[in-house]
């Protein structure tokens, strides 16, 4: 009897990055593995996130979300599909007009047919969970970056997806405060890892959070990864 | 229109939600600008109209030129600058200012159409606003075209008389096909040029402007348009 091929959460085959690179990489994140591709801010990091959501195309090789090339969907099954992966854009992305609350709600007004009193109290459930819940009326401009980090990765996670995606995620937090954002992102625990298979890019990861990072790579000028020793 | 038929329940309310907000910037805080505009414009138009006609025994003409200048060409006209300049500018401006924040990319990153939650509320507000507005202009232009023609000797009962005789089911279904083909053009321009902004911020005045420069040509030439096949 054969078991069922389990789709890969996350595949870049042969993708350049950034204006100076002259090789090409391939990486693979396994399922339940925190992985963390650091580098700097001009090597074209910031565009491997696009690339696992179908944001934008790599200018060469693919990105394989599932074993999907999400860019090449159609719009509505490429929208769909997105819903399947959590994404902390960076810089948070929360919109300007709505409170913190009304951020973490979006998706799951738009992407799920759930009932308005459903969609409340998962609401009230994330924003315990990422602790906020008194700060749930705030906008983005009246909330400190720590607030708006934690309602970023609330409205990530919101419809509990088994891959994250989180850009430069622990910029600017202390320590304390990006550990937990960790185990939030986490999810848990499970026989094979972490609940969550998470996909994080950034310039920086804190030494203390490596611990809890199974592979961390260093993008090069050059467009190579090159391993980092955890 | 695909956009609306594909929003779940709780996205439809959100969207209203918008839309209302729209319709209130839009229309109700416009009234008053409209009202002044057209008040001016017909009392000015039918003074000069009821005294220089008045000297060839031709005052019959007012109707035609309340029914045909004031409400079915100048009032969607004006109705149409002034939604373009005030709700044309803000629009463009709000969604670049999105773009350039990544608020779209993080819509898109969510599984989210930034058309049904961006550009679809503000277009179906821009179709109502235009419709509602030019209502109040043409009442106030034919109620102050009556002021103005009552204080140049000519009774009342006769003025709406002749603007009754005058006024025909083409007239008043042009004019709301006017109506909603600006509101289109008001609607869909400043959103399509606020979306077109790429990332730097200096670029949100420049949509704006181009915005309402194309919609205000584009409602010039779809008036022409009506005349010439009207």
């Amino acid at each position: 009897m054969t078991t069922p091929h389990a789709p890969r959460p996350l595949v870049f085959e042969h993708v350049p990055l950034g204006r100076d690179a002259s090789q090409s990489f391939t990486l693979e994140i396994p399922a339940h593995h925190t992985v963390a591709v650091l580098g700097d801010e001009d090597s074209g990091l910031g565009a491997l996130g696009s690339y696992a959501l179908g944001l934008d195309r790599p200018p060469a090789g693919r990105a394989l979300t599932f074993d999907t090339d999400v860019a090449a969907l159609p719009e509505r099954e490429r929208l769909a599909f997105r819903r399947r992966v959590g994404y902390l854009p960076a810089g948070e992305g929360l919109l300007q007009n709505l409170s913190l609350r009304d951020n973490i709600a979006l998706p799951l007004r738009f992407g799920s047919g759930a009932s308005p009193k459903e969609i409340d109290g998962r609401v009230n459930v994330m924003l315990a969970a990422v602790r906020l819940a008194g700060a749930g009326q705030l906008r983005p401009a009246q909330a400190n970056e720590e607030e708006r980090r934690r309602a970023a990765l609330a409205r990530a996670i919101a419809f509990d997806p088994s891959l994250l995606v989180l850009e430069q995620p622990f910029d600017g937090l202390t320590v304390r405060v990006a550990s937990e954002l960790l185990e939030l992102a986490r999810g848990g625990e499970s026989a094979e890892g972490a609940r969550r298979t998470i996909f994080i890019t950034g310039q920086e990861i804190p030494p203390v959070l490596l611990r809890r990072v199974e592979r961390v790579y260093r993008l090069t000028r050059a467009g190579a990864l090159e391993p980092e020793t955890v | 229109m695909r956009a609306a038929t594909q929003l779940t329940a709780a996205g439809r309310a959100v969207a209203v939600r918008i839309g209302i907000n729209q319709v209130r910037f839009t229309a109700v805080n416009a009234v008053g600008l409209v009202t002044l505009l057209s008040g001016i414009m017909s009392f000015l138009v039918i003074s000069q109209a009821t005294r220089e006609l008045g000297r060839i025994g031709a005052t019959d003409l007012i109707g035609t030129l309340i029914v045909v200048a004031i409400v079915r060409e100048l009032g969607p006209l004006m109705t149409a600058l002034v939604v373009a300049g005030r709700s044309g500018t803000a629009i463009a401006a709000e969604l670049a200012t999105n773009q350039v924040l990544g608020e779209v990319r993080a819509l898109e990153g969510m599984g989210i159409d930034p058309k049904q939650y961006l550009v679809l509320p503000r277009f179906a507000g821009s179709l109502i606003s235009m419709f509602t507005l030019l209502v109040v202009f043409d009442l106030v232009a034919v109620l102050a075209g009556y002021g103005a023609a009552s204080l140049n000797g000519m009774a009342g009962g006769r003025y709406f008389d002749i603007v009754r005789a005058s006024l025909t089911y083409k007239d008043v279904w042009l004019t709301v096909f006017k109506a909603f083909a600006f509101g289109f053009i008001v609607g869909v321009v400043p959103s399509y040029f606020g979306l077109t902004v790429r990332r730097a911020p200096t670029e949100i005045p420049i949509a704006a402007s181009r915005a309402v420069v194309s919609a205000i040509v584009g409602i010039f030439l779809c008036s022409a348009l009506f005349v010439a096949l009207g």
